[in-house]
């Protein structure tokens, strides 16, 4: 959408100049010798840090005490170069020289590792980009041409490498993703125009992008992202791992069997002992509840098990033929949302789970007490494209096909609302509790005679690899902490964001900003040498002060390049249906944001926009009703972390909560404060 | 709040000689004072000797003044009222024009002297001295990992204790931290509920979380006190109710306060009042946004229109230090009662008037629909 405000206020602040002459100057590098690329240093401090290993070295060196390599001649201080860099904008060359000297660049880089990378992540992008197109409340005509550009992206593949890697230079992010975020926002004549002449675009992308990176730059940011070149280790190695890591949320109305299909699944696929399972049936039969046996594999704290309700995200794990699965057990119960909020946000996939037998489905789907809609609408919040539905306990209405049809297609038309794909919507009947469909073909006559379509464990191998961000710098959102006094040791979990990591990598843990070191990563309790953006890992942090509060919600970040922490947000969001009460400006919220919560309060509605369109219907509006968009202000009574969601997504996602319901679902689109 | 002698004129001058005795009565006091006002108090003053010789002595000496009030300042926490004005009261120590600050307290008396005893400033009197109106209640908020203990008083609500611990999620080695964790979780908000709540204030304690947390502690609470002998506790079990809340933040006091088994306890006082008001104006706005409206330029218009059925409002706008504002707020209760309508004060230190506040601090619920107010600018 387009970000007026921003760009008009923003646009003639020292900061975007100076970024300007950032990548300007290192522009000038990759065409002399790429080889030397390197940051621009600018820290005031008496210790310079190396761009490849990060070592902090004395002021005097001029060469890398660890790795050598040769430290940037413009280490001077940049502190006074305001003036100096607008200077220098007049002598900047004009924006079609620009272009020419960057094709040239690009050209020299194709043949570096990172034009390999580019061209393996240019497919995502692609799909990325007509996924989301559909997101942004578009009209209709507009998705149709976001798509077509996306093809054409298919088609002249050698083409759309270079103009990524050519917008790469431009607007200075070594990321495809963030560029695509770029064009997302732009006008509608703007990508437009793009397939056409893409190179006469880039000063225009270039410029778009500026204002929302300037506006998130806190005063601990020293360096933008533009500059952040990531080392090789860094980048996966297609031969070496076949598996890559799929986040898969299960989620659903509460009852509707998620645990004990996901019980089931692990069960099935050997990752539960007999010996282990024989104790859950042995278990659950004396507490008289023999039908959670499966649940109890995931369930394991005493509440949950006498109560026979999850509360809380449980994280199991298993392979298929494409993919390390990381299945999260989202619970149902309304009380819980903020759990599973918490939980899935990591997810790239959900499976939502639906109890077929009568009553049930439409309890489950009801608006104002099922959580059926609200959990679709959440994972589709969280970013979610590719949903399995999962209809569960089929063998209690007999496998019947109008049962089925009926569920199919009252949730059909929902599913369209909240902007999902019919395309990436999987529709499998099954039965967890009699083992149909789960792993195999079902083997009941009544289900075989009209179901042809593939089982669950198949529908999880057809799912659409996610896109990664490889190349950007760490980001890991904390979902859960556990503290070893014994050993002075923080564990983390999360899943990366962006970036990688490595055993004895030097991280900054936001939003206390304290610097720790990794000692060993642990992925499904085995430890691991390297892991990547969108895996899903626990670290041990050593010099971290454990009386310190390492929080959920915090973020282990790039110590260069830390996440803003910001309690003033403007957001774009979409109230949901059947609100108890409309949003006010001053309307108590409760705000989610990756694993962060906080109280807060609406202190603005600056507009009211059109739902198909995105244009501005009604400035600063009384109230704000079910299912009309908006740009609101949020202020938050403790600050939390958070990006932008044009420079990252996961961290720029938000959900608002009051009464137990939630009640918008929206997107960071600046830091106020 | 005991009054100690009265001698007004409605609408007149006078004077009225007053002791607080609990801390709502200094936020009555808060309310009643305004600039302008002359409020007389002993007090404590550091006075400079000069001796004879020359030498320079300080001595603090106590004294009885009064001032002309010009500034005045809530300590909420420290429960103490700040007067700073200039002395009108001769004094041997202290000169006419001397700035001073009195500080009032609990049990220390003192006399508010008004040029204009408006029917606002004697509804707050006639509030504050009135003993069947108190609702003490100590309501502890959880989530997880969250617990805050709040004491509500009749128009008061202050924030006791706040504990805020990570609790590790479950599964691998963790399942055992999980369980340290929450108890030593509970074990600390254990220790501050028993420093806080004091049962022969209180009328209830109310334990409110979403989930199981409230019935885990709940659990917790009276082991803990079977194995240590926490008499209080186990005298007042009966005491102890627990509500469903849908999260451990304070905005979720509204629905301890609105839940049925609490608003039987506290059910004539002013706090349970303004649950039920702010509850209707929440549900007009969702059934029919025209029927409800917020801003003082809005609710104007809709007076003008004798629309006005239930008036909200917060004590805040009240404490205008400018003279015409609030009469222009007397004003309009005045003509919302005069026409046949309801008017509300809200306390700002109560979690609805705060939500109120947030909401520019007026509100009405009005008797027909006005969709053209949504053309006005606000």
């Amino acid at each position: 959408m387009p970000r007026k405000v921003n760009r008009g206020v923003d646009y003639d602040e020292a900061y975007d100049s100076y970024d300007d002459y950032d990548y300007e100057d290192d522009n000038d590098y990759s065409v002399d010798s790429p080889a030397k690329v390197e940051e621009p240093q600018q820290k005031v401090k008496k210790l310079w840090s190396c761009s490849i290993c990060t070592y902090d070295n004395e002021e005097g060196m001029s060469v890398c005490d660890i790795c050598g390599v040769i430290r940037n001649p413009v280490a001077g201080d940049f502190k006074n170069s305001n003036k100096k860099t607008a200077a220098f904008k007049f002598d900047a060359p004009s924006p079609d020289d620009m272009v020419s000297t960057r094709l040239q660049s690009s050209k020299l880089n194709t043949q570096g590792k990172r034009g390999k990378q580019n061209a393996s992540n240019s497919t995502d992008t692609a799909v990325n980009g007509k996924l989301d197109s559909k997101y942004s409340d578009r009209p209709p005509a507009e998705t149709f041409h976001g798509s077509s550009g996306s093809i054409e992206g298919h088609n002249s593949l050698k083409k759309g490498i270079l103009s990524g890697q050519l917008s790469d230079e431009a607007s200075g992010s070594s990321n495809p993703l963030k560029i695509e975020g770029t064009q997302g926002n732009a006008d509608d004549d703007f990508s437009g125009q793009k397939q056409t002449a893409p190179a006469s675009n880039f000063g225009k992308m270039s410029l778009s992008d500026k204002p929302g990176n300037s506006n998130a730059l806190d005063s601990r940011k020293h360096k933008s992202t533009a500059e952040y070149h990531p080392d090789k280790w860094m980048l996966p190695d297609k031969a070496n791992d076949t598996l890559t890591q799929l986040n898969l949320a299960i989620v659903g109305h509460v009852d509707s069997g998620k645990s004990t299909l996901s019980g089931r699944l692990l069960h099935l696929l050997g990752r539960i002992t007999k010996k282990e399972m024989h104790k859950y049936e042995k278990d659950a039969k004396i507490q008289g509840k023999s039908s959670f046996a499966y649940a109890w594999a995931l369930d394991e704290s005493p509440e949950e098990r006498e109560r026979g309700i999850t509360m809380n995200v449980a994280v199991a794990y298993f392979n298929s033929k494409k993919y390390h699965v990381v299945i999260l057990d989202s619970p149902g119960h309304k009380d819980f949302v903020p759990n599973m909020i918490s939980g899935a946000t990591q997810a790239d996939a959900a499976i939502l789970v639906i109890d077929a037998s009568n009553g049930a489905f439409e309890a489950g789907f009801d608006g104002s007490k099922g959580q059926t809609r609200e959990h679709a609408l959440l994972i589709r919040s969280f970013g979610v494209e590719q949903l399995i539905v999962a209809v569960n306990k089929m063998d209690v209405v007999g496998y019947s096909k109008d049962r089925f049809d009926l569920i199919v297609t009252q949730l059909g038309t929902f599913f369209r609302s909240c902007g999902f794909k019919e395309s990436c919507i999987l529709w499998i009947p099954l039965s967890a509790v009699e083992n149909q469909n789960l792993v195999a073909a079902p083997s009941d006559a009544r289900l075989l005679s009209w179901y042809r379509g593939p089982y669950l464990f198949d529908a999880i191998d057809s799912l659409q690899p996610p896109a990664r961000d490889f190349a950007k710098p760490l980001l890991m959102p904390i979902c859960d902490v556990t503290k070893s006094s014994s050993q002075g040791q923080v564990s983390v979990c999360g899943k990366l964001v962006a970036g990688a990591l490595r055993s004895g990598l030097k991280v900054m843990v936001m939003p206390s900003g304290e610097v720790g070191t990794i000692k060993s990563l642990e992925r499904d309790s085995q430890s691991s040498a390297v892991a990547r953006a969108g895996d899903n890992v626990t670290i041990n942090l050593q010099g971290i002060d454990l009386s310190n509060n390492v929080m959920p919600g915090g973020v282990v970040c790039h110590p260069d390049y830390p996440v803003a922490v910001a309690r003033h947000l403007e957001l774009k969001v979409r109230a949901l249906e059947e609100l108890a009460v409309p949003i006010l400006n001053g309307s108590q919220v409760e705000f989610h944001i990756h694993h962060a919560q906080a109280a807060g309060k609406v202190a603005k509605i600056l507009s009211i926009l059109d739902p198909k369109s995105g244009k501005e219907t009604k400035r600063s509006p009384r109230c704000l009703l079910s299912k009309q968009s908006a740009v609101i202000e949020v202020v938050l009574n403790t600050p939390v972390c958070v990006e932008e969601y044009s420079n990252c997504r996961a961290l720029g996602r938000a959900s608002l909560r009051a009464m137990g319901r939630t009640i918008a679902i929206g997107i960071v689109t600046r830091i106020i404060q | 709040m005991k009054i100690v002698r009265r001698d007004y004129t409605h609408n007149g001058p006078g004077s009225v000689k007053m002791t607080p005795v609990d801390s709502d009565d200094l936020w009555f006091a808060y309310n009643l004072i305004l600039p302008g006002d002359s409020v007389m108090a002993v007090t404590v003053r550091k006075v400079l000797r000069e001796m004879a010789s020359g030498s320079r002595d300080a001595e603090r000496v106590k004294l009885k003044l009064e001032v002309r009030v010009e500034g005045i300042e809530y300590d909420k926490e420290g429960g103490v009222l700040r007067i700073r004005g200039k002395n009108i009261l001769e004094n041997e120590h202290v000169k006419i024009g001397q700035f001073h600050t009195l500080e009032l307290e609990l049990h220390r008396p003192f006399v508010l002297r008004k040029q204009v005893w408006d029917s606002l400033a004697l509804e707050v009197l006639k509030q504050a001295s009135d003993p069947t109106a108190s609702a003490d209640l100590a309501v502890l908020l959880m989530q997880e990992g969250l617990a805050q203990i709040f004491l509500v008083g009749r128009s008061v609500t202050t924030s006791r204790a706040r504990i805020e611990t990570s609790i590790p999620r479950k599964h691998g080695p963790a399942i055992a931290g999980y369980d340290s964790a929450l108890n030593k979780f509970f074990q600390n908000v254990l220790q501050a509920f028993l420093k806080h709540v004091d049962f022969n204030v209180v009328r209830c304690a109310v334990i409110g979380s979403p989930g199981f947390t409230k019935d885990q502690f709940h659990r917790y609470l009276l082991l803990e006190a079977e194995k240590k002998e926490l008499r209080p506790i186990i005298e007042n079990k009966s005491k102890i109710i627990l509500v469903h809340t849908s999260s451990g933040y304070k905005h979720s006091l509204r629905e301890v306060l609105d839940a049925p088994s609490v608003m039987n306890i506290i059910k004539d006082t002013k706090a349970a009042e303004e649950v039920v008001c702010q509850h209707a104006f929440f549900r007009w706005n969702s059934v029919d946004p025209d029927r409800a409206c917020y801003g003082p330029k809005h609710v104007e218009v809709a007076n003008e229109r004798l629309a006005v059925q239930t008036l909200l409002l917060t004590d805040d706008l009240f404490r205008n230090a400018d003279v015409p504002t609030r009469r222009k707020y007397v004003d309009l209760v005045k003509s919302v009662k005069g026409s046949g309508g309801k008017a509300h004060i809200f306390s700002t230190m109560h979690s609805s008037g705060e939500q109120l506040a947030q909401l520019t601090g007026i509100a009405a619920i009005l008797r027909f629909p006005l969709p053209d107010l949504d053309d006005i600018e606000m």
